[in-house]
């Protein structure tokens, strides 16, 4: 069973001829495919993530662009009613206005008119007076 | 005397069928070999650079068949690697555990699976090449040099500190554990594998049918586990050369 002879040595040096061939046409080979396939996951994940953060940032962007135009509609809603507020008082503040002036006007012509009609009422009153006096009485007598 | 020659022969006898300790042996100059061990090794080493050739020959971004299975027996191997010595430092021993670690996982299984007894060899029998002690020495003392060559490389001439660090009291068993490491890394390897040979022989000469069948499926286990330890104690051994003690 334990007889040594030149196996041994035989076999060493063939064993160290296997390594290197196994070293050749296995390990080299194979091990440079795991690598490359590890660095190309490594590079698609890396990559997919740089995608990933690329996808977010324009969301982003874009949410920011959504909230403000938002903003610009909502100033520029707030603008056109502060604006259609200031004309519609102007214009209500002018019309009031002119009914005043227009009012006033009407009332001095009343006046006016009420004036006129009273002093032809006034110049009237003597003849209507004498006609009444010479209605009733005789009209020789007025005379 | 005679005694224990009907020892031998009694042995010789009854282990006739199982034929331990019979080689096919070559001679090569002065020097004899075992040539089963060497069949049947390169049976394996074939088997290997078939599956690696089959793997790589068209090397596709998203594996397929035979390319994913070697992958996944690559990545099984590199994490063994990289749980031992660590990331830093684990790519250059890559090769080398993981061998160690196919080549024996092959060979036991070759030798549990494969029924070498119906190919006739002159004398002796094929069988897992990890069931000769000379394979399995020869692998340990590997590892040995190899976590030699780690250090070394390493740190250069105070890699021997560590002999006296932390205290000198020490020194005669770290010297010794540098002997205890290939003995007990080949023995364990050489023993497992040969007695799993031997019962699942044993029980094939008393009960020829079903019973050994339990005893061959553990077999299969004990021979993957013993791959998986020789080569995580390789990686084990190595990573102590290479760990700084300093820091």
């Amino acid at each position: 069973m334990f007889d040594f002879d030149a196996t041994l040595p035989l076999m060493a040096v063939q064993f160290l001829l296997l390594t290197a061939l196994l070293n050749a046409v296995f390990y080299k080979p194979l091990m440079k495919v795991l690598d490359e396939r590890e660095d190309y996951l490594r590079s698609g994940d890396t990559g997919s993530k740089d995608k990933l953060a690329k996808a977010e940032s324009i969301v982003k962007e874009y949410e920011r662009q959504i909230a403000q135009a938002r903003r610009e509609s909502q100033d520029l809603i707030q603008k056109a009613q502060a604006e259609a507020k200031e004309i519609t008082t102007t214009k209500v503040a002018a019309a009031q206005q002119e009914v005043q002036s227009q009012r006033e006007a009407a009332t001095q012509e009343i006046e006016q008119q009420k004036a006129a009609a009273f002093a032809t009422l006034e110049q009237q009153v003597d003849s209507l007076s004498r006609q009444i006096l010479e209605k009733i009485l005789d009209p020789e007598l007025v005379k | 005397m005679e005694i224990l020659g009907a020892l031998t022969f009694v042995n010789t006898y009854t282990l006739a069928e199982l034929e331990v300790g019979e080689h096919f042996l070559w001679k090569i100059g002065n020097f004899t070999v075992h040539g089963q061990v060497f069949l049947n090794s390169w049976i394996v080493i074939g088997l290997l650079v078939i599956a690696s050739l089959a793997a790589t020959r068209n090397i596709q971004k998203i594996p397929g068949g035979i390319q994913n299975f070697m992958e996944f027996v690559l990545e099984f191997i590199r994490d063994l690697v990289r749980n031992q010595i660590g990331e830093k430092e684990y790519r250059d021993w890559v090769p080398f555990i993981g061998t160690l670690f196919l080549f024996i996982f092959v060979s036991n299984w070759s030798g549990a699976l494969v029924p070498w007894k119906l190919i006739e060899l002159p004398s002796g029998e094929l069988a897992a090449p990890t069931n000769d002690i000379n394979t399995t020495l020869a692998l340990a003392l590997l590892t040995s040099l190899a976590y030699f060559y780690a250090g070394l490389k390493k740190k250069g001439l105070s890699y021997f500190k560590h002999y006296i660090e932390p205290t000198p009291v020490l020194l005669p068993i770290a010297i010794l554990e540098d002997f205890t490491k290939p003995l007990s890394l080949s023995f364990r390897l050489f023993g497992n594998i040969l007695a799993d040979e031997l019962v699942v022989a044993v029980l094939v000469l008393l009960v020829p049918l079903f019973i050994p069948l339990p005893v061959m499926a553990l077999g299969l286990f004990t021979s993957a586990i013993q791959a998986l330890v020789f080569a995580t104690l390789a990686g084990a051994y190595i990573h102590e050369a290479l760990v700084d003690h300093h820091d």
